[in-house]
């Protein structure tokens, strides 16, 4: 098929970069949110805007919260398929419930799980949740859409796509073409370590697009490598799902065998039991951490076969001063408290896991780091983003004389997920202060409204770019890249007034305060304002001063 | 299988299609393969499951990378997909077989 080795890279590159493309930048630019995601859920959510709280009382705070949780019903219609027979209007058996939290969570959301009678998978629970004060113990409105934990984040790996895990699989397949883009990238291009040093803005478009494009993939190569590995590594159990499928009956044995080794029950014992102070627990995990030198915080509780003489109580270390999330686990016997297990350190290949997932989803404290990550996922985007520039450039002249739509189309698509990509997170940010508090009755919940606004404004914008591609089609530049600018420019500072006016929280009182996570959005968003303003003026220059048809001569083969 | 002295671009449909089927398809089943057959035998030379479970799947991505980019790279295609389909079968085989013995 291909003449060469290096020629087979190119078409690899060319096309699945292309097709896969637009994928990558949904997850880079989202996963570049996503490192602060937690910061912009206080910026949506103004009743949690206070600063980060330790893991509560289990006894006097969690509890009473835990005991009134019920499925919403959502959820028992959603799971009704699944189960043999009618679903019970409410739930009683709880399998397992607790909280994480982080160094970064004022407020602490709780799971529970419920065990299904017929459930056709037996090991399936129902699943609710509750988002509290854990000061007070009072629940927040769960309308509320938590921008950054419940739609960026989301969004960064499954496309918020949910039906059969599609969007994640559409993720994982661009993260692999990521992989194969880099090594192609890397056999395409002799000349590696000059294009380290070389842009050359003043040139053609189509040749400094492609200085920019060889240059963030080369300076940011490490990173996006590393990322795009270590993404497929923590979903590699839904992409090879073996151990739930060809090995089950060996994941099963592995299971029983563990139980046994452990001496934490893999069953209920089917006889009830009562739940000691959980609290006195914790104090004594505290105890042992401190006694080991490592004194911390609790990350993770967690309760299994709760109300059940089997029922254990497991507490974790949060993992703010290390890479993995939660580490040194410490168990207890639910009904009486007494000591049944501590986790060893894990093994090499449980570190290097560690290590891997923990350094991609970086829940441990380290502001710089966190700031080089969002740096890192917007080098991806610029290094995507001009490749479909690359791509446009290359081709639109040809393809206007021989009447092809084929650039047109992939202008107009680059627009959308550029330019259009800021214009639908805007969308959504101004209508979460635009919403009233309480929606008349009939209306769809807060939250979905919110996730309207975003995916409405996305098609709005993917329609603009179409309807105003005409020029590229003659081998002109869009003017769809410079309105979109424009209404960029437009519509951040317009999400900082809108805090301020719903919420109070303007930026002299956000920075006086140093409440980081609000100012830090708001001077984002004024700084993106001024970033696209910019490029508008630097687009409309360009236009005006663009000869119809320049000779562009490169010396790189690049399909 | 070895077309030369034409512009890539040029050849018929199918060709492409068939690449990136052995590429995408091939290299998927044969990481499957792949995984099965170290999560049998490692937890069979003694190592916990969920050790084995993750050292396969970090393995297992750099496996699939590189069967993508040979599936591209090398000159003959019908060996592309002998390798990914029969190692794919064999491996996935012999981790059955394994399971079989164990449980």
């Amino acid at each position: 098929m291909f003449q060469s080795v290096r020629l087979s890279m190119a078409w690899l590159h060319t096309w699945f970069g292309l097709v896969l493309g637009f994928v990558l930048m949904v997850v880079f630019f989202f996963g570049a949110l996503s490192v602060f995601d937690r910061e912009i859920d206080r910026w949506a959510v103004p009743q949690s805007r206070f600063e980060p709280q330790p893991m509560p009382s289990f006894d006097m705070v969690l509890r009473p919260v835990f005991e009134s949780m019920q499925p919403t019903r959502e959820a028992i219609a959603d799971m009704a398929p699944r189960v043999n027979g009618p679903m019970p209007q409410t739930y009683t058996a709880i399998d397992r419930m607790g909280a994480y939290t982080t160094h970064r969570d004022p407020v602490l959301e709780l799971f529970i799980g419920f065990d299904v009678p017929g459930a056709k998978d037996p090991e399936e629970a129902l699943w609710a949740y509750r988002t509290i004060d854990p000061r007070t113990g009072a629940s927040l409105p769960d309308d509320r859409l938590k921008i950054g934990s419940e739609f960026f984040y989301p969004l960064h790996y499954s496309l918020n796509l949910h039906w059969r895990d599609a969007g994640t699989w559409i993720v994982g397949a661009a993260a692999m073409a990521m992989l194969a883009a880099l090594v192609s990238g890397v056999v395409m291009h002799r000349k590696i370590f000059r294009e380290f040093f070389t842009f050359r803005p003043d040139k053609t478009i189509q040749r400094s697009v492609l200085d920019l494009h060889n240059l963030t993939g080369v300076v940011a190569l490490p990173f996006h490598f590393f990322f795009a590995f270590t993404g497929l590594v923590i979903f590699a159990g839904i992409y090879f799902p073996v151990g739930h499928t060809q090995l089950d009956p060996l994941h099963q044995l592995s299971e029983r065998l563990e139980a046994a080794e452990t001496g934490l029950p893999h069953e209920r014992a089917g006889v009830p039991a009562p739940i000691a102070s959980v609290d006195a627990m914790v104090a004594e995990a505290q105890r042992r951490w401190h006694a080991r030198g490592m004194a911390g915080e609790v990350g993770f509780l967690t309760l299994q076969h709760v109300g059940d003489a089997n029922g254990y109580v497991s507490v974790y270390r949060a993992g703010t001063d290390r890479i993995a999330l939660t580490g040194e686990g410490i168990h207890f016997k639910a009904s009486t408290g007494e000591l049944l297990r501590e986790d060893p350190a894990p093994g090499a290949v449980g570190s290097v896991n560690e290590f891997l997932t923990g350094l991609h989803l970086q829940h441990f404290r380290h502001w710089l780091l966190r700031w080089l990550y969002v740096l890192g996922g917007l080098t991806g985007c610029v290094c995507i983003a001009t490749g479909f520039i690359f791509f446009v450039e290359k081709r639109k002249r040809q393809h206007a004389k021989q009447g092809i739509q084929g650039a047109r189309l992939v202008d107009a698509l680059a627009v959308t997920t550029v330019t259009g990509m800021v214009v639908a997170t805007l969308c959504l940010l101004i209508a979460n202060k635009l919403l009233p508090d309480a929606l008349p009755g009939g209306w769809p919940p807060r939250g979905d409204l919110e996730r309207y606004a975003f995916w409405g404004g996305w098609l709005l914008a993917f329609v603009h770019a179409l309807l105003r591609s005409a020029p590229v089609a003659a081998g002109r530049l869009s003017p769809a890249w410079a309105e979109q600018c424009r209404a960029i420019a437009l519509l951040a500072p317009l999400a900082v007034l809108l805090n301020w006016i719903m919420t109070g929280d303007h930026l002299l009182r956000t920075l006086a305060a140093h409440y980081w996570p609000v100012a830090g959005l708001d001077l984002c968003l004024l700084a993106s304002a001024a970033l696209a303003l910019l490029a508008a003026r630097r687009l409309k220059r360009r236009a005006s001063a663009a000869p119809a048809l320049d000779t562009v001569k490169t010396g790189v083969t690049h399909a | 299988m070895r077309i030369t002295g034409h512009h890539p671009l040029w050849h018929p449909l199918w060709h492409p299609v068939l690449r990136i089927a052995a590429a995408v398809l091939g290299g998927y089943a044969f990481t499957w393969g792949f995984i099965a057959f170290g999560m049998a035998s490692l937890f069979a030379l003694g190592m916990p499951f969920h050790d084995a479970e993750h050292l396969t799947a970090i393995i297992g991505v750099a496996v699939y990378l590189a069967l993508l980019l040979w599936a591209f790279a090398a000159r003959s295609l019908v060996r592309v997909w002998i390798v990914a389909a029969g190692g794919a079968g064999l491996m996935a085989g012999a981790a059955s077989l394994i399971q079989n013995h164990l449980t």
